[in-house]
């Protein structure tokens, strides 16, 4: 039996889709079957940010329609074994996403799969609420900025009361706090919510900080998961997330300003 | 940065800021989520009902619900009109206190039905 994740976030732009890019390439890097599904219907990118846009065939929707196997529309990773991508339509509507339409498809996934990553749009409407229905975990993606930690909490609220967990009176979906776009040097200078404000306020478990950095919008520019640039400390960060999502006791880095050396700071140059 | 900028005072960290109106705005918004939906209703109704015996402004009336540990408190406080100005002088003696006074308030255990307690006048 599988266990469905939902990354979610209420606000579009924090980064939903190369965090779901980042972990579902984590779980399937420490061995885990592992799949992501793009919820997004009409506005599809998490091809894009994984880089298998050129190989989409069949889709999410058409598989729901019944028009395509389920085999057919799922795109195996040709980096990582195990790592395999859903895509969703880029011509439906998120009318297309029916209750019953997607169980059906989740309830065949999770006979294969070890992880079911579901990609949720922005937004607290029917794509959002279909990706987080069926869900076991909820990773809340948020940036520290005033309006990306409100709509965190009214997703938090949706969690609570219109997930199948909560409507049948089930365990409630667990909650983690993954919070991108991290600056300590803006932090430091009080321009910016610290991860502790973020915390205090949300009230939910913090699964990882991931600092804001040039490494992820090189990586989705070609189309790699960042979590695969090893060098990066987003890249890093992540990895440190997937560990203590899987349990791993990993402390947090990249939360306090890195002291600059006087050879990096005459080169101005920045990781 | 300029010798001025140094001795003017630092001006508040706008994080802290951002902080405070967030723990604010949150607060409104979570107890408006958990509360019951049929506050507005149940407002409506009651002020239907008072209407018919009594004159009173529609916006003068406020439904709150209360959620403590052990006892939820729904408050209704519903501000009688002052009697129009010539009978309020010769009635004052006999007619009932009221004017002016707030009418409501009844408890209720939590997640038990509204009207457990009779509803209480405050004089």
């Amino acid at each position: 039996m599988s266990k469905i994740i939902v990354m979610t976030s209420g606000k579009g732009g924090v980064g939903k889709t190369t965090s779901s890019a980042a972990f579902a390439t984590g779980l399937a890097l420490r061995g885990f079957k592992t799949v992501v599904i793009d919820f997004d219907v009409g506005l599809r990118n998490l091809d894009l940010v994984m880089g298998c846009e050129r190989r989409v065939v069949f889709d999410f929707i058409n598989v729901i329609n019944g028009e395509a196997k389920l085999n057919q529309a799922l795109i195996k990773d040709k980096r990582i074994e195990n790592l395999y991508i859903l895509p969703t339509s880029q011509t439906r509507d998120k009318d297309a996403l029916t209750r019953e339409g997607v169980e059906k498809v989740l309830n065949e996934l999770s006979k294969d799969f070890d992880y079911i990553l579901c990609d949720s749009p922005a937004g607290i409407e029917r794509g959002a609420l279909m990706s987080l229905y069926f869900a076991d975990h909820a990773i809340i993606v948020t940036n520290p900025e005033v309006s990306s930690v409100r709509d965190s909490d009214r997703i938090l609220g949706v969690l609570n009361s219109r997930s199948r967990r909560a409507e049948q009176g089930l365990e409630p979906v667990t909650q983690q706090l993954l919070l991108t776009r991290y600056d300590p040097e803006r932090v430091e200078k009080g321009e910016m919510l610290k991860v502790d404000d973020v915390l205090e306020i949300l009230a939910i478990p913090l699964l990882g900080v991931i600092p804001e950095s040039q490494a992820v919008l090189r990586a989705s520019n070609v189309g790699m998961p960042v979590i695969l640039d090893e060098v990066s400390n987003a890249g890093l960060a992540y990895s440190d997330a997937v560990g203590r999502f899987l349990g791993e006791d990993i402390e947090h880095r990249f939360v306090t300003p890195q002291k600059k050396g006087l050879f990096s700071r005459l080169l101005r140059r920045s990781a | 940065m300029s010798i001025f900028n140094f001795f003017r005072a630092a001006p508040r960290a706008s994080a802290v800021q951002a902080k405070e109106r967030l723990q604010i705005v949150m607060a409104h918004e979570r107890a408006g989520r958990s509360g019951p939906d049929y506050l507005p209703m149940l407002q409506q109704e009651l002020l239907a009902v008072i209407a018919k015996y009594v004159n009173i402004d529609e916006n003068k009336v406020e439904v709150k619900l209360d959620r403590g540990g052990d006892c939820s408190t729904l408050e209704v406080n519903i501000e009688l009109p002052a009697r129009e100005q010539a009978k309020a002088a010769a009635a004052a003696k006999t007619a009932e206190k009221s004017a002016g006074n707030d009418v409501g308030a009844a408890k209720r255990p939590a997640g038990g039905a509204v009207g457990n307690g009779g509803a209480k006048k405050r004089i």
